[in-house]
């Protein structure tokens, strides 16, 4: 066991699957000598080699186009997109390219590109460093889509997606890069799953969903209202797509209430699939519609007024009362 | 498998290479061109004095900027530190009908525009999601996906040409910015339609931590032809070479000549923003060699030398610079802070369904607190 | 120098960066600075960077040593800057972001930009407008303690509209109004499919008529597919559980609000062809009569605080011009009571084999019309307040004397009041509006001797008369409601403990 930050987990988790696989490169934007714009390649360059470690020119779609050939020719790709809000890019080659060619050649060709995406806001940055694009993705067929919350995740999640022949986009909480964490560094990332959620705080009133930046605030929340005399289950769903609804499904039909919260926009979002597949699984044991508490449908908002966009703690809580029935901020409004 | 990283091209630390403008060396020496010489040959000393003052004030704008990060004001701040001469050379060049479309870096240029100082800041110190209204100076506001722009003054000026104008638009961009699709279909647009585009790219030899090397293997203006588009490189630290460019690509767009590629070749002397750590990839020897061609020296060299850099004149513009200073940190000091609803604001050009639904909602919320009264809610 | 003391605390310098080292001070204690000096060197995880003096001023206090990690929103150096002169140094003061406030508490200028500082501690809410009353004695269900969740939900009368939520399963709430005191506990079904540890299966509808009804659904055996509790397994285990638990005044049928109308004939008696508006309502009160098991109910109010809010309201600038009778205040409080008590607005459907329950209120006043009894209704009464409730009346009777009631006027009625007080009457038995499942009489207001405080007094009384469905209401309901009515009349400040 040691104690990392987030990133370090990252890095850690990078340098054993370059160790153990001599077909693992990475690609990006100032990867090599800097480290990456948050350091998460640091020194990486320098122990594995320019040609293992790529400085790409400033292209995203060429670095993503090129991933694909080099996939092609037998190589796991891990590319870096310094910031989500530049990924567009590359999001041609991600959604024709990347996600089709395995179905396109009829399984002849696998595509185990890895797309590590640091995502999410809360850190005060100017347009397009802080945007959750990851429901363009797990719309995308043909993508794995996950996201780790804490440092252990982001080790063993990140060998795990460079192990899957398939392409997996791992969604980093750049908020959360310099938590702290215990990691277990000589644990075997094949004897778990990246699919599975994972149940961190238990609870029986209410069931919360979230995954990523969020989770922290959702178990903070979930303090807070039992204080309150409130029980609130906290789910980390991990994978995005697929998404594991049966821990969902078992947890929902014992609170009968579900809350969503993540910080991307609301329409069309994540949640939006969450509430509906779980209305399915669970109708007749819900005792509430399914409540989401997310980012509103806005672009990013400059960074005085980030924290109005972003769930906090208290917004999720005024979710949880309202699926509780409880008085909260649209009391009066619900019939 | 080995990706050469080339650090030296030419526009290197060892004198100007052949086919680079330069009509005032790094000692301040002016050398005759015949054939640029005629476009700046209304540059009598107090405009040249004008030039140097601008210099002096961007510099201290971007000083004042940087420390206002230091401290906390501002969220990011890039500097323009090296690069005064290729802003003001070409911004000064411009019309006030031409329209510019920058990055993030060409604060000198929104200098030259005539942007209010305390603008500038609205976007870095995350106040406003930009600081100006375009039209009101005729410049975009700031933009951060790398490339992008050039698509958009391309554009601009394929509307100018059906509108049968002779503005012309100007897109400013980097040397890592070349490698992006955008910026290499904006070319094939241009010259397809001959529009009244300049692609004044300042090569600043890094983008970020790359060096120019990892973009270009030949000299970036030496690509524009290849696209159809005649170009120049222009030593981007000698403001006078920036205006004799600019002003030779803006008669060509304006009469029917269509779009120019130049290449500015310069320095980023400063960080990459102010969140960035040079010395972890560029050799310190490198900024030496620039800071001996640094643009505002030459120009002092050269002021010097012909009588006009007396101290009434240094006194002058050390007073404008403190208070472009003061000002500007004023005006990022006293920025009236957001309110809760502007989150909402401007999204859409006319109400939206769900947006003001999440509206009403959240303004519920906000007032669901015990202090909403006194609170803007946002702890 | 007489001057104030100013903090300057470590901004994020980078792109969400938590701390910074400080790695040398150019400065010392009792050195003056200029703006934008340099006084430290600090590294990030991204860089080493230089720290300019926000102020000119001399430095009172460097907080951290070399080489110690500090966390953004830090304290970092105080200055003494100069101030008004002869002013005491003080810290703090609103001029500038970055000199001010606890650490504690977000505040995004004064920690630069970047990650949130993380608090410490143990998360807590922020203060709601509504949390006492979560929290305070003001629980009729209950006590103030709050066992768990039990007892929170739906024992909350304080906002409007907020669905009362089913007593859990594994903790023994405090009774859900309006609960069936009287049913006592059911035996478990036995074969319930219900998996131990969920909720037990069934549609949103029928929740929301088992909350209403007051039963539990872990005490329902459910009929439907796999278990599922159905409509008719609530309304099964509502009736087995709370008939003939009042014992009901006996029902009559007199027509209590028709106005006599009729053509002459001539003699010793008249008679008249049945026809029109008589035959119509004929038919309407027989059918109602006779296929709507009718219960009558009274009560006796002492409305002396309704007359006097009606006095306060009528000199009131706002109220000027607008007619505030008995009838309006009656009418606010049935809209208020039904809240509480939702049966009374709802409908046997029986071509549907459905029970429909209103989630608004058409409100219909009995009037005496040229045309004869006519029941015109005021939509969604209950969304109107006392000032909009009251110009709907006058213009619904306006209308209706002046012939001018209009078909749309006329349908969708969900509940109806009728007025015999105008008449001199005190009560009666009214049938049912056709359709509707309870109809109000208000008798007259008379002076009466009357206990009062101990004593007997002249007051204002009122009796009211209730005629309910008891297909669609139990006993219970009907009473719960009509005394609910009576204790606004009674005590119109009562409103504040039921909405
Ligand atoms: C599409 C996109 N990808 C990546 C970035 C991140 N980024 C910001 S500036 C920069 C380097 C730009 O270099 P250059 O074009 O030379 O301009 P300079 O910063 O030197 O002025 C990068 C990679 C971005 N803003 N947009
Ligand atoms: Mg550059």
């Amino acid at each position: 066991m040691s104690t990392l930050t987030f990133g370090r987990a990252i890095n850690a988790g990078l340098r054993r699957a370059m160790d153990n696989d001599p077909k693992v490169i990475l690609m990006g934007e100032d990867i090599g000598k800097l480290g990456g714009v948050f350091r998460i390649t640091d020194g990486l360059q320098k122990d594995f080699g320019a040609h293992r470690v790529l400085d790409t020119p400033l292209a995203e779609a060429g670095i993503m186009g090129t991933a694909v050939g080099m996939a092609y020719r037998g190589y796991r790709p891990v590319v870096e997109i310094q910031f989500d809000g530049f990924i567009y890019p590359a999001f041609d080659q991600i959604v024709c390219q990347v996600a089709k060619i395995h179905y396109r050649t009829q399984g002849a060709v696998k595509m185990p590109i890895t797309i590590r995406v640091p995502f999410g806001g809360g850190i005060g940055s100017p347009e397009h460093h802080s945007e959750s694009p990851e429901a363009y993705f797990t719309h995308t067929s043909g993508l794995r889509v996950i996201s780790p919350s804490n440092p252990q995740d982001a080790y063993t999640m990140i060998q795990q997606a460079i192990s899957s022949d398939d392409p997996v986009l791992y969604f980093e909480p750049k908020r959360r890069y310099h938590v702290k964490g215990e990691v277990d560094e000589g644990s075997d990332p094949a004897a778990s799953s990246m699919e599975k959620a994972c149940v961190v705080t238990e609870g029986s009133d209410v069931t919360l969903v979230t995954y990523g930046p969020l989770v922290p605030t959702a178990r903070d929340a979930a303090v807070a209202a039992g204080d309150d005399g409130v029980s609130v289950e906290v789910i980390d769903l991990r994978s995005l797509a697929p998404i594991d609804f049966e821990t969902v499904e078992a947890s929902v039909r014992k609170t009968g209430r579900l809350v969503i919260t993540h910080e991307a926009a609301q329409s069309g979002g994540l949640g939006a699939e969450i509430a509906a597949s779980i209305t399915e699984r669970c109708f007749y044991h819900l005792e509430h519609a399914p409540v989401r508490v997310t980012g509103f449908d806005i672009p990013y908002p400059y960074s005085k007024l980030e924290f109005h966009h972003l769930p906090d703690l208290d917004r999720i809580l005024d979710g949880v009362d309202r699926v509780l029935g409880r008085p909260n901020s649209l009391s009066g409004l619900e019939r | 498998m080995a990706l050469k990283n080339i650090e030296s091209v030419p526009g290197g630390p060892d004198g100007p290479p052949p086919g680079l403008i330069q009509l005032i060396t790094a000692d301040g020496i002016r050398v005759p061109d015949p054939a640029y010489d005629p476009l700046v040959a209304d540059v009598d000393g107090a405009a040249l004095q004008g030039l140097y003052e601008d210099m002096v004030v961007v510099r201290r704008i971007d000083a004042e900027a940087t420390a206002l990060q230091r401290q906390g004001e501002l969220a990011l701040w890039p500097p323009l530190l090296g690069q005064e001469a290729a802003q003001i050379g070409s911004g000064r060049a411009l019309r006030r009908d031409d329209f510019v479309f920058s990055s993030y870096r060409e604060n000198a240029v929104a200098y030259c525009r005539g942007v209010d100082l305390t603008d500038i800041l609205r976007v870095w110190r995350g106040n406003a999601s930009s600081g100006w209204d375009p039209y009101a100076i005729n410049m975009a506001t700031p933009q951060v996906i790398i490339g992008a722009q050039t698509l958009h003054a391309t554009g601009y000026a394929m509307g100018i040409l059906n509108d049968g104008d002779d503005a012309v638009a100007v897109t400013y961009f980097g040397d890592g910015a070349t490698s992006q699709g955008d910026v290499n279909e904006a070319m094939v647009f241009a010259a397809s339609f001959q529009a009244p585009v300049i692609f004044f790219c300042q090569n600043n030899h890094w983008a970020i931590s790359e060096p120019v090397g990892l973009q270009a293997h030949v000299p970036i203006a030496n690509r524009a032809p290849g696209f159809g588009i005649p170009s120049v490189r222009v030593d981007g630290n000698d403001v006078l070479a920036c205006l004799a460019v600019t002003r030779q690509a803006l008669a060509r767009a304006r009469s029917g000549g269509g779009p120019t590629f130049i290449e500015a070749v310069t320095y980023r002397m400063g960080p990459h923003t102010t969140a960035d750590d040079p010395t972890r990839y560029r050799d310190a020897n490198e900024l030496e060699d620039w800071a001996a061609k640094d643009p505002l020296k030459r120009l002092e060299a050269h002021l010097d030398s012909r009588g006009l850099f007396d101290e009434a004149f240094t006194a002058a513009v050390k007073a404008k610079a403190d208070a472009v200073a003061a000002e500007l940190r004023a005006g990022c000091l006293d920025m009236p802070e957001p309110a809760p609803s502007d989150v909402f604001k401007h999204v859409y050009s006319t109400p939206n369904s769900w947006l003001d639904r999440q509206q009403d909602h959240y303004e519920r919320y906000l007032s669901s607190f015990a202090d909403s009264a006194s609170s803007d809610g946002s702890s | 120098m007489a001057g104030v003391i100013k903090e300057f605390r470590l901004p994020d310098l980078g792109e969400g960066l938590t701390e910074s080292e400080i790695v040398n001070w150019h400065v010392a204690v009792g050195d003056t600075v200029e703006l934008n000096q340099i006084i430290a060197d600090v590294e990030t995880a991204k860089a080493v960077v230089e720290l300019p003096s926000p102020y000119a001023g001399v430095i009172a206090e460097l907080h951290e040593q070399p080489g110690t990690v500090v966390e953004v929103g830090a304290p970092l150096v105080s200055f003494e800057v100069a101030g008004p002169a002869g002013a005491p140094p003080t810290t703090g003061g609103a001029a500038s972001a970055g000199d001010t406030g606890a650490p504690a508490k977000r505040e995004p200028n004064l920690v630069g930009y970047g990650a949130a500082v993380e608090k410490g501690g143990r998360p807590e809410r922020r203060a709601r407008r509504f949390a006492s009353q979560l929290l305070g004695g003001a629980n009729p269900a209950g006590g103030s303690a709050l066992p768990g969740l039990a007892g929170i939900p739906g024992s909350v009368p304080m906002i409007a509209a907020v669905p009362a939520v089913p007593a859990r399963p594994a903790v023994e709430a405090a009774p859900v109004a309006p609960a069936l005191e009287s049913a006592g506990p059911r035996p478990a079904a036995p074969g319930l499919p219900t998996v131990s540890g969920e909720r037990p299966r069934s549609t949103p509808p029928v929740r929301k008529l088992a909350r209403d009804l007051g039963i539990r659904l872990e005490e329902v055996p459910g009929t439907g597919p796999g278990g599922l509790i159905t409509r008719d397994d609530v309304l099964a285990a509502s009736s087995a559980g709370a008939g003939g638990s009042i014992a009901p005044a006996p029902a009559t049928s007199s027509p209590a609000t028709s106005s006599p109308a009729g053509v002459q004939d001539t003699g010793r008696e008249t008679r008249a062809p049945i026809k029109g508006m008589r035959k119509h309502t004929a038919a309407a009160m027989v059918a109602s009569a006779f296929t709507a098991p009718h219960v009558t109910e009274f009560l006796t109010v002492d409305v002396t605080p309704t007359m006097e809010l009606i006095g306060r309201v009528k000199e009131s600038k706002a109220f000027a011009g607008v007619r505030i009778t008995p009838l309006t205040i009656v009418a606010k409080a049935l809209c208020i009571a039904l809240r509480r008590n939702p049966t009374l607005n709802s409908r046997w459907d029986e071509a549907a084999g459905d029970i429909v329950q209103f989630n608004y209120v058409n409100l219909g006043i009995a009037a005496a019309t040229p045309r004869g009894l006519l029941v015109p209704n005021i939509k969604d009464a209950q969304e109107l307040s006392l000032m909009d409730l009251a110009g709907e009346l006058t213009g619904l009777t306006e209308r209706a004397r002046a012939g001018k009631t209009g078909p749309a006027d006329l349908s969708g009625g969900t509940i109806s009041i009728t007025n015999i007080g105008v008449f001199g009457i005190d009560a009666g038995t009214p049938i049912l509006n056709p359709g509707e499942a309870a109809i109000l009489a208000m008798g007259a207001v008379r002076r009466m001797p009357w206990e009062y405080e101990g004593q007997v007094a002249l007051r204002s009384v009122m009796t009211l008369s209730l005629s309910f469905d008891h297909r669609l209401v139990d006993g219970e309901q009907g009473s719960r409601f009509l005394a609910d009515i009576g204790a606004i009349l009674a005590d119109p400040g009562m409103v504040l403990a039921m909405v």
